[in-house]
């Protein structure tokens, strides 16, 4: 917005009075187009001066400015401006043709009255001889002079020669004297024997019209100040005291408080500016809440900025927790040397999980352990590091070999290392555990299980080896003991082994009553008819089984199937 | 005791233990993010309940379609007190509901009733 807007432009400008006499043009318009401040355009549409401004006083220059056709100051001076001329014309010219006519009508009847005393004194004086009788004619002429505005008088004979006269005829201009004459007629039909001239004053009237005038030009005076009193005061209280208010808090709103406009409670619908300040107040609240709702926008966007930055660091962090949890976990062709096929489905729910396995020949044995600790993503996956340590240290220092003495010194190690033996744990973990131990040269298989399964399909025949209920680790009942069975199995052609937990088993599909765990069952009916495949096409097999049983529910735990089946059955002894 | 009930949600149960009436009962399914947490002040109630020597028969519905291995352990911290109260001759009957043809919800329940001596563990098939 510049100042050579022409509305504004008009409006910003300076009264004249205001301006340097050099004429050099305001700071307003060199500083240029500039943002206009509010207090320039309350100043500017002359709001700054109505408290302090006296009632109908005009600031000085506010006319020259109308003059030149520019710089109103103020609504008030525009209004008054724009109607007082029309008024005093009016009533100037209304007063004036008042006394015209009065004037005029004065006039009319002082002709009529000069009319009428010439023909009265006439008639009196009328007669055969009157010229020779001054006794006649010498009374009735001097009664003429009894009028106050009697001015002169002259009788003449039918001749024209002047008989008698009477006052002072030249005085003074023609038009402050009527003058008329009568002729003296001494009989019906007969001609005229003299003619009686009289002058009367119109001094009086001239004085009358004069007053009327005078009158005029003071009521006109009058009427202006009155006029200029009520308009400015009405103004000020119906049009810029409540235009003030609404400017004020247009500011506010500038700065975006929402302030409303106060409507002191009385409101009428009539006035144009309740109603726009009505309007105006619906416009804040709207623009309050629009406001409002832009800021709480940006303050969930900022928010979700801000999660999605966590969430990027807890993820980075949690990938690189699944680079080191994977590299725990053994390679899957481990047991190659043991004549041992084995293929393995480990899927944690978050990346990282408390599904664990290991593979591992040692000593000519083949062991293969599937552990699912309790919880998954970054609990679990702390557990399956304690239980491959714990693994380690039974296999390498302690050398055990057989199955159900290794789950046994694991459940006293995971017991030990998370506190659960009577020192006051808080923790209530523990681990599902299969283990395995292959003996090639002996085609036998032991397993030992806590809380887990061995399931074996051999052709059409699903057996399922179930191991002791319990897992391991668990704050136990004093004197409570983990007790493991073995159960030793002679390998034949076509056997094939799973070790799985049972986010494997336990996926939740099936629409309406069916909405069911898939279960053992389930999984091994699946596996069932793909015996001949490879063991890695009946894990992916598998793997999609599941993804369709669940349609859209979502997993529930992380999962881990290890399968295997010997190679090569060594020579039965 | 004042009864507590909490609404289900996608992952735990919606549970009604209504102590006046002895009448507790768990449905839906079971896998909050920590099982100790949400399981602990049922617990808690459960254990303090049991400790007024009332005589009111007890009945503890438990109807999960799926429950994660931690909430199974939580479960069975709910189940030891009750067979305790049960030994020493309170009525306790544990319902065990599960849908017809979910074996591996019926299995859970067989290994639970292995572990009740003194209280009556009922096992209920729902046919759909």
């Amino acid at each position: 917005m510049t100042a050579e807007t022409p509305t504004l432009g008009a409006a910003t400008g300076p009264s004249a009075s205001d301006r340097p006499a050099s004429g050099v043009r305001r700071g307003g318009s060199l500083r240029g187009a500039g943002p206009r401040r509010s207090s320039d355009f309350l100043s500017a549409a002359g709001f700054i001066d109505v408290p302090t401004g006296e009632p109908g006083a005009m600031r000085p220059g506010a006319l020259r400015g109308a003059a030149q056709g520019r710089d109103l100051d103020s609504l008030a001076h525009t209004l008054f401006l724009r109607i007082y001329p029309v008024i005093a014309v009016v009533v100037l010219v209304t007063q004036i043709g008042i006394a015209w006519v009065n004037y005029r009508d004065q006039l009319h009847l002082y002709t009529e009255r000069a009319d009428l005393m010439a023909s009265l004194t006439a008639k009196a004086i009328a007669g055969p001889d009157w010229r020779s009788r001054p006794e006649i004619y010498r009374r009735p002429m001097e009664a003429l002079t009894l009028d106050p505005a009697f001015r002169a008088a002259t009788l003449r004979d039918a001749a024209g020669a002047v008989v008698m006269t009477l006052g002072e005829p030249k005085r003074g201009r023609s038009f402050e004297q009527i003058t008329t004459q009568a002729d003296l007629i001494a009989g019906p039909g007969d001609a005229p024997v003299g003619h009686l001239t009289l002058s009367i004053s119109a001094e009086a009237l001239r004085g009358n019209a004069e007053k009327q005038a005078i009158l005029a030009v003071v009521t006109s005076l009058i009427l202006m100040l009155a006029f200029v009193l009520t308009l400015h005061a009405n103004v000020r209280r119906h049009v810029l005291s409540p235009l003030k208010r609404l400017l004020l808090a247009m500011r506010e709103v500038e700065h975006k408080r929402w302030v409303p406009v106060e409507l002191d409670g009385a409101f009428r619908a009539s006035n144009e500016i309740d109603v726009i300040s009505q309007a105006f107040n619906r416009m804040v609240d709207g623009l309050r809440s629009g406001d409002e709702a832009k800021q709480l926008l940006e303050q969930l966007e900022q928010a979700h900025q801000k999660l999605a930055q966590a969430n990027h660091l807890v993820m980075e962090s949690i990938g690189y927790a699944r680079r080191i949890q994977s590299s725990v976990l053994p390679d899957r062709s481990a047991l190659d040397g043991t004549g041992l096929d084995v293929a393995v489905l480990w899927e944690p729910l978050h990346l990282v999980g408390g599904d664990y396995f290991w593979l591992e020949e040692i000593d000519g044995l083949g062991i293969l352990l599937v552990a699912d600790c309790t919880g998954h993503g970054v609990p679990g996956a702390f557990l399956t590091l304690i239980v491959a340590t714990a693994l380690d240290r039974l296999i390498h220092e302690r050398g055990l070999r057989d199955p159900a003495a290794i789950l046994e010194a694991l459940d006293g190690m995971v017991r030990t290392q998370l506190r659960q033996d009577g020192r006051g744990s808080e923790s209530d973990d523990g681990l599902d555990c299969g283990l395995c131990v292959w003996d090639p040269a002996a085609a036998e298989l032991r397993f030992a299980g806590a809380g887990s399964a061995l399931t074996l399909i051999d052709g059409a025949a699903v057996t399922r080896i179930r191991g002791a209920k319990r897992g391991l680790g668990y704050p136990r009942r004093p004197g409570e003991r983990f007790a493991a069975e073995e159960t030793r199995l002679r390998v034949g052609p076509g056997m094939t082994f799973y070790l799985m937990t049972d986010g494997i088993t336990d996926q939740m599909g099936g629409a309406g009553p069916a909405r069911r765990l898939l279960g053992h069952r389930g999984v091994t009916e699946i596996l069932g008819p793909h015996q001949g495949a490879p063991l890695a096409e009946q894990v992916t097999v598998l793997d999609a089984a599941l993804a369709a049983y669940r349609g859209g529910e979502s997993r529930r735990d992380d999962m881990t199937l290890v399968a295997f089946r010997p190679r090569v059955l060594p020579r039965a002894t | 005791m004042d009864r507590i009930q909490l609404a289900a949600t996608d992952r735990s149960p919606r549970v009604d233990f209504d102590f006046a009436t002895g009448h507790l009962s768990l449905h839906g399914e079971s896998y909050p993010e920590d099982a100790a947490a949400f399981f602990g002040p049922l617990l808690q109630a459960l254990r303090t309940y049991l400790a007024d020597a009332s005589p009111t028969p007890i009945v503890f519905e438990v109807g999960l379609a799926y429950f994660n291995s931690s909430s199974a352990k939580a479960l069975m911290n709910l189940f030891m007190p009750l067979e305790d109260a049960a030994e020493e001759g309170r009525s306790i009957t544990v319902r065990w509901r599960f849908a017809d043809g979910d074996e591996t919800i019926e299995e859970a329940g067989e290994d639970f009733a292995a572990d009740f001596s003194y209280a009556r563990f009922e096992m209920v098939r729902e046919i759909v």
